[in-house]
């Protein structure tokens, strides 16, 4: 019976049972005026997650073990007797035995699982039929021991609701499933790569080479101070150069120039921009601004004006950024009590000096939160960098140079043909390592920021 | 009630005479100052719409001529080059593959190198030429026994060079055949996969990889963000696990995408062997990615639930489990959906992930299961646009219309949701 | 307690709109230099609402409108020639809520000096300042931390700053919008002290719904009721034998 097949007949019964539980849970209310804990439909439900469960439970284990005990199964009969020893020749026979089982494989590569095969095919009929019994067995008896509780008596309506309340939990739990899986999967491959690198060469050196690793000294071409300083100038420096002003100054003209109406459609603008994807920044960038930055270089007669700057991948970047720097500033400069406004307009104030003189310096920490997630955010922006960005890691203070970023270099380490075990690849997790713990703390900083600054005006 | 003396060291002052040259010379100093401001900051929100609309110009520019291709009328006699099938074959789910078997790709060839010797010939036509042509004959099977002329797509450099960006050669051959060239609209480019050939690209491919991966993103984010949001916001006792989970959301809130696609790559492919490059894993690591937004939004809308309609069920005698699923549920709905279709938007645009975990692959047959290899629009257009030929600028663009296009109308449906359904306590 | 000299400030046939919503009908009042005038009556009377008119603070209130004549030492200043900026400096204001800026005690009361361009040095700049923070009744117990912050201060202390701080643009008018409704009695106390020091120097209108306030403040009283003014008069007059039936009712409780 197909998998599908198997988990609708369970359904089926699940239905059964909450017909059946629901009627009888009418039946002994009929008639009587008396008050219960439950409805019937709480008994259906009951019955239905007895149903349910544990025939799912049994199954979703049984898909791991399953595979195990059928090949097990075929190594006790008489045709395995030939299977080379242990190994990944034999490994490659089973896989192969299972696949002309399963009817996925295009002929046998090696004759001895052609052998086999049948054998294969025969255990996991067996198994198979073992696996529904098994099921449809628990699937019955939980149903019928959720019918027979089925009593005036019974709070059915407790029950659902306490798994009701699992289910919740759980899902809540995935969030922190999701941070320990980050946290373990960098760590866990960062520590192989510290292995091989030394983590005093990988966090200090200064030379970016990937290419062509020495394997007797692969510290001296993994050096990542030229990716930290690249993703440094082109995410804090000169995207924010960008960002911080215009999108300052949007909001401020926004929240205290603008009127109603401009506002209205003038905001939800400034959210398109931050809805347009990384990737058509990126293309954006490397189509339309990189040729353009280069010519102005060249113009200005800037000797290594590269197609591939420093300076094209920041401003794009700092293009998308302008919305979410505009949004926070917005939030500080609401968060401002009107009253500092009144108090000084009423003096004699313009509003231009009211903002500059009262209104930002009182929003500031808001604002220096806001700047911060930027940079957290621009530091951790791919799209753009991989597309518009130079694969050649250079310590440059030229805008008009090539600079590679972490991120970057995360994307061309992962997506070469190398196998996964090298000191490239594992290069890319410690970089991604980096970039987490990085990100992280400007993220903590500046919420703790925001926070104190909100709760100063509360 | 005695105050204090003025200090003795001040003198009388004189009241401030508004009126005097200096005075009034300063204030129009600081009017002027304000206008400035306030030009500065009308400058900043319009340069920044200026961006937007220089980029969709640009994409639009570029991007309109990538739905429509260029067609060559090609006389072509399919009984005289032998191209026998019979009709009943045709019609059969096998008559593609007759068609081929019989020589139709050939026979195309020839007859564009009798047709136009001069300019290259069979050159001049797109590597899918001949599909058009058998298109053409499975409509009508008497073109397999007559002359005809069919419209064929014309080869990558002509199309650029008709568009407007050819190389001196091309635009020549261009302007020999000139007569026998029209335009038209590109279904292919709607209906086909990844192709080398730049005419013969299509999105379809990317797209249903993108709606595959989507729709495992859905199917897991929306739930189990739900479900947290609810646990979250209304019963979930304040100690150190709440405190937990909470700074937890809010930072994978904040976490760059790359890093998701790393988790994916080391969790999903390395350890549970999953298979490479599938939408499966793909909706797995964007669900992770955007569960945390749908929390944030769940619990801001939880949270917008007037505590009097709570206590006014809790009144009633109300389960704790029935306050939340049928008061607060149902009013905190349309906040949640909006802020879901949001974070689902952003999944959608969202390419670092997905090359992280191998959807960057050359795929030239859209995904049937959600385990087959696929890519994704956004990915679609990251490959394209490192492709050498000419042709795809215009493909690339035209992709990114396409996904502007749904970005918008999906928030264009938050918006809607967000106006009609939103009610203020 | 009367006098004849022109009046500062004379506002006639005031109305005020918020949107198609009438706050203010036909009123007309005087200032007097010399004297504190009190503007009472029950919440949403209009009495803010006027007061805010003086200096024009309407103008911030999107959809607010005035009509009628406002004029200060006879300038209309409704009028397109009268510049928003001097106006408010010339009648200062201060607000129901210690409003202080986030900023230091001493750059508090220099905001107004220097954004008018008032002090000739730093040290005329720092003697306006002592000057201003003694006639608020500060000085005293702010002179020795004058770099901390405004906001550190207790309310009443803030409250005082504000008015030093609009002291400090040596207005000729000072509105006071309900000045001690966040204060306690003795910080009440020290502010309604403050007032008489001030009056004569600067004319003063204050809003207040505390009726004894306004008979221990002012000498002339305008009492508003649903945004009209039902009467106007000396402060004696007002309370004691008051001419109209609505005031009466008023000021012996019957409503408010």
């Amino acid at each position: 019976m197909s998998p599908l097949a198997l988990v609708f007949l369970i359904a089926a019964l699940a239905l059964i049972g909450w017909v059946t539980a629901r009627a009888r849970a009418l039946r002994f209310r009929a008639g009587t005026t008396q008050r219960f804990s439950s409805l019937p439909q709480h008994h259906g439900w009951f019955v239905v997650l007895c149903t349910l469960l544990p025939p799912l439970l049994f199954l979703a284990v049984w898909h791991f073990t399953s595979p195990a005990l059928v090949t097990d199964a075929v190594l006790a009969t008489p045709a395995s007797a030939q299977l080379p020893p242990p190994g990944f020749d034999r490994a490659a026979v089973l896989s192969e035995a299972r696949r002309l089982a399963e009817g996925s494989g295009y002929g046998a590569f090696h004759p001895l699982s052609e052998v086999l095969a049948p054998a294969y095919a025969a255990a996991q009929a067996r198994f198979d039929w073992i696996a529904t019994a098994a099921a449809l067995l628990l699937a019955f008896a939980g149903g019928a021991f959720a019918f027979l509780q089925v009593r005036p008596a019974f709070s059915a309506r407790t029950q659902v609701e306490r798994v009701i309340m699992g289910l919740l939990l759980g899902a809540s739990l995935i969030a922190i499933l999701t941070t320990i899986g980050i946290v373990a999967s960098l760590l866990f491959e960062s520590a192989r790569f510290f292995r091989i690198v030394p983590i005093g060469d990988f966090l200090l050196g200064t030379h970016w080479s990937p290419q062509v690793i020495d394997a007797r000294d692969p510290g001296a071409s993994l050096g990542a101070v030229p990716l930290f300083w690249g993703t440094f100038f082109i995410g804090a420096i000169i995207a924010m150069a960008v960002a911080i002003p215009l999108g300052l100054l949007s909001a401020i003209y926004l929240t205290q120039y603008a009127r109603h109406t401009t506002r209205r459609w003038m905001k939800p603008m400034l959210e398109i921009l931050a809805g347009v994807p990384t990737v058509v920044y990126g293309y954006f960038a490397a189509l339309t601004v990189a040729p353009a930055v280069r010519d102005l270089g060249v113009a200005i007669g800037v000797r290594w004006a590269s197609s591939e700057s420093a300076l094209a991948a920041g401003v794009v970047m700092g293009v998308m950024i302008i919305p979410f720097v505009s949004s926070m500033a917005d939030d500080s400069l609401s968060a401002v009590p009107d009253s500092m406004r009144d108090g000084s307009l009423a003096m004699g104030a313009t509003p231009s000096e009211t903002i500059k003189k009262v209104l930002v310096p009182a929003a500031l920490p808001g604002v220096v939160g806001g700047v911060l997630l930027a940079v957290s955010r621009a530091i951790g922006e791919t799209m753009i960098v991989v597309m518009a960005a130079s694969g050649v890691a250079t310590l440059t203070l030229n805008p008009f140079a090539s600079t590679t970023t972490v991120t970057k270099q995360i994307v061309d380490l992962l997506t070469g043909e190398a196998e996964f075990d090298s000191a490239k690849t594992l290069a890319a997790f410690a970089l991604g390592l980096t970039l987490f713990v990085i990100t992280l703390l400007l993220n903590v900083v500046a919420l703790i920021v925001v926070r104190r600054y909100r709760e100063s005006y509360e | 009630m005695n105050s204090a003396p003025p200090s003795p060291a001040a003198p009388v002052r004189t009241p401030t005479d508004w009126q005097s040259p200096a005075m009034q010379r300063r204030i129009r100093h600081r009017y002027a100052a304000e206008r400035r401001f306030r030009w500065l900051g009308l400058g900043a929100v319009s340069l920044s719409a200026a961006f937007l609309v220089f980029l969709l110009a640009t994409m639009i520019g570029q991007g309109a001529n990538g739905f429509l291709e260029t067609r060559i009328a090609l006389p072509i006699d399919l009984r005289a080059a032998k191209v026998d099938v019979p009709p009943a074959r045709l019609a059969g789910p096998g008559g593609d593959l007759a068609l081929a078997g019989a020589g139709l790709e050939g026979a195309v060839d020839a007859a564009a190198n009798a047709a136009f010797p001069q300019q290259g010939g069979a050159a001049v036509l797109s590597d899918g030429a001949w599909l058009r042509v058998r298109d053409a004959v499975k409509r009508d099977p008497s073109l397999l026994s007559r002359p005809a002329t069919i419209d064929v797509p014309v080869a990558t450099d002509i199309d650029v060079a008709l568009k407007g960006d050819g190389t001196p050669e091309s635009e020549a051959i261009v302007s020999a055949l000139r007569p026998r060239l029209s335009k038209g609209l590109n279904l292919s480019f709607f209906s086909g996969a990844d192709a080398t050939d730049p005419t013969r690209a299509g999105i379809w491919g990317a797209l249903k990889g993108s709606l595959f991966t989507m729709l495992v993103t859905l199917a897991l984010a929306f739930p189990v963000g739900v479900l947290s949001a609810l646990y979250l916001e209304e019963y979930a006792p304040r100690n150190r696990w709440t405190d937990l989970i909470e700074v937890s959301i809010n930072n994978l809130a904040a976490v760059p995408s790359i890093i998701f696609g790393l988790l994916g790559l080391a969790v999903f492919l390395n350890t549970f062997h999953m298979p490479r490059s599938a939408a499966l894993v793909g909706g797995l690591t964007l669900a992770l990615m955007t569960m945390p937004v749908i929390v944030i939004a769940g619990r801001n809308a939880i949270k917008g639930v007037p505590p009097s309609i709570r206590d006014a069920a809790r009144g009633l005698g109300a389960s704790p489990i029935q306050v939340v699923f049928h008061h607060v549920l149902p009013l905190a709905l349309p906040g949640i959906l909006t802020g879901t279709i949001i974070g689902m938007a952003r999944a959608l645009g969202e390419t670092a992930p997905l090359l992280m975990i191998g959807m960057r692959a050359f795929i030239a047959a859209p995904p049937d299961k959600l385990t087959d290899p696929a890519t994704a629009l956004p990915v679609q257009i990251f490959l394209w646009s490192d492709e050498v030929a000419k042709g795809f600028v215009e493909k690339t663009s035209a992709a990114i219309i396409v996904l502007l296009a749904f970005l918008l109308a999906m928030n264009g449906i938050a918006i809607y949701l967000r106006n009609r359904f939103e009610t203020r306590w | 307690m009367t006098s004849n000299s022109a009046p500062k400030m004379t506002a006639s046939r005031v109305n005020v709109f918020y949107g198609d919503k009438q706050a203010i009908r036909d009123v007309s009042i005087d200032v007097r230099q010399e004297d504190v005038t009190a503007f009472i009556g029950p919440s949403g009377c209009g009495k803010s609402t006027f007061l805010r008119t003086l200096n024009r603070m309407n103008d911030t209130i999107a959809g607010a409108r005035v009509e009628g004549d406002i004029r200060l030492d006879g300038e209309d200043i409704y009028a397109r020639a009268m510049d928003v900026v001097q106006l408010r400096a010339r009648v200062g204001m201060v607000f129901q809520k210690p409003n202080p800026f986030p900023k230091s005690i001493f750059e508090n009361v220099a905001y107004g000096p220097r954004i008018h361009g008032l002090a000739r040095s730093k040290a005329d700049l720092a003697q306006i300042v002592e000057r201003s923070l003694v006639r608020a009744g500060l000085w005293g117990e702010v002179k020795d931390r004058l770099h901390d912050s405004g906001t550190a201060l207790s309310g009443g202390q803030q409250q005082r700053l504000c008015i030093a701080r609009a002291i400090a643009v040596d207005p000729e008018v000072i509105l006071m919008d309900e000045p001690c409704s966040a204060l306690d009695p003795i910080a009440t106390a020290r502010i309604e002290e403050l007032i008489h020091e001030l009056r004569g120097r600067y004319a003063i209108v204050i809003v207040t719904h505390n009726m004894q306030q306004a008979a221990r403040v002012s000498q002339r009283t305008a009492f508003f009721h649903l945004g009209q003014l039902v009467e106007y008069g000396d402060t004696s007059d007002i309370f004691t034998n008051p001419r109209e039936e609505r005031t009466k009712d008023y000021i012996t409780g019957r409503y408010g």
